[in-house]
């Protein structure tokens, strides 16, 4: 059991920080939501209702999409740019899908490798695109998610202001989707960039998203 | 505004863990038609329009009540009057009902659907004026 933790310790700090991130935007929002009520002569709502609103969802689903946006455009764009220096990147030169040996599928699987790098055909090409396909696909349900109960929250807050509803085509094509995506979408292309930058002239010791403290500037796609 | 009675029912009921699908699936129609919006509604203007102002004002949401002077003889001085519904539309906690030559909007309570505006008329790009609210 002890080993089991140990070997997993990665994901299961990450999923206990999500949890207790979300527990907690649960409480602080139910709290911004009742003061919106009172200042609009509502009712307060308890906090079980409060994570089954719309409110609550539009808010998770915003972080959501644009977290996995950036990690199908991380693993999707780094197959064909690179950037001299940084562990994040390729060699100058290797851009591309690379070969069947360098990638070890069809006859150059090895006897561990997965089942579908080997088979041939549909199955083969699915599993060379799996991760960014479920990354992309998840995006695109969050999005989806963020539309349907963002419209929903929208309206609730328009009727609470005496003002008429729109559809869902207006709201995709509204101020405030566009808000929340787009206060998203900045901060993490910004975040990737930082990383992709920084990575080359600064060092943590011991990080495998970090070269060796030891490796020069100009080496690119190292870790340590 | 043509005979539009039915309820755009989006009671949003998301599952915020599982937020990916049931987001889509929930909020888009989680919740049947409430018949108890249309028929507050009904109630409230049936009180204000037989001059019944204790009755109306019980119906009325505290905040709005206390926008009047003197509510039970200020809502039967409006000329609100019973008419047929039009179109009920219910987002969240709130609604909106539309009845010959009027529109209310409600908001939902522990205790029931209280009327927070009445008399309203839409204005363009602007929130509807209303005879009465909070």
């Amino acid at each position: 059991m002890k080993r089991l933790i140990r070997e997993n310790s990665l994901s299961l700090c990450f999923l206990l920080l999500f949890l207790a991130a979300l527990a907690g935007q649960s409480v602080a929002g139910a709290a911004a939501f009742n003061a919106e009520q009172a200042a609009n002569g509502g009712s307060p709502v308890g906090w079980a209702e409060y994570v089954t609103s719309s409110s609550f969802a539009v808010d998770v689903a915003e972080n959501w999409q644009s977290e996995y946006l950036q990690f199908f455009l991380y693993i999707l764009i780094t197959v064909w740019l690179v950037q001299r220096g940084s562990p994040e990147s390729k060699k100058p030169g290797e851009e591309g899908l690379e070969t069947d040996a360098e990638q070890k599928v069809g006859r150059y699987a090895e006897p561990g490798s997965p089942a579908w790098a080997a088979a041939p055909g549909w199955r083969r090409a699915v599993y060379s695109h799996s991760l960014g396909i479920a990354m992309g696909l998840i995006f695109l349900l969050s999005w989806l998610a963020q539309s349907v109960a963002g419209l929903a929250a929208y309206n609730t807050e328009q009727l609470a202001q005496l003002e008429d509803t729109v559809g869902w085509g207006g709201y995709v094509a509204s101020p405030d989707f566009w808000n929340r995506t787009l206060q998203n979408w900045q901060s993490e292309f910004l975040a990737v960039a930082s990383m992709v930058l920084l990575s080359i002239f600064l060092r943590q010791r011991g990080s495998p998203q970090s070269k060796k403290v030891g490796d020069p500037h100009a080496k690119t796609a190292s870790s340590g | 505004m043509g005979i539009r009675a039915a309820v755009v029912c989006l009671r949003p009921v998301t599952a915020p863990v599982a937020a990916l699908v049931t987001a889509l699936v929930m909020t888009g129609c989680a919740s049947a038609r409430d018949p108890s919006v249309a028929a507050t509604a009904q109630r409230f203007l049936s009180a204000a329009g037989d001059g019944r102002g204790g009755a109306a004002c019980r119906l009325l949401a505290p905040e709005a009540a206390r926008s009047l002077d003197d509510c039970e003889k200020d809502i039967v001085s409006i000329g609100l009057r019973a008419g047929t519904i039009r179109g009920v539309e219910v987002w969240g906690n709130e609604a909106r009902v539309r009845v010959d030559g009027d529109t209310l909007f409600l908001h939902r309570f522990p205790d029931g659907w209280r009327v927070r505006a009445a008399g309203c008329r839409p204005r363009p790009d602007q929130p509807y004026e209303c005879e009465v609210r909070t």
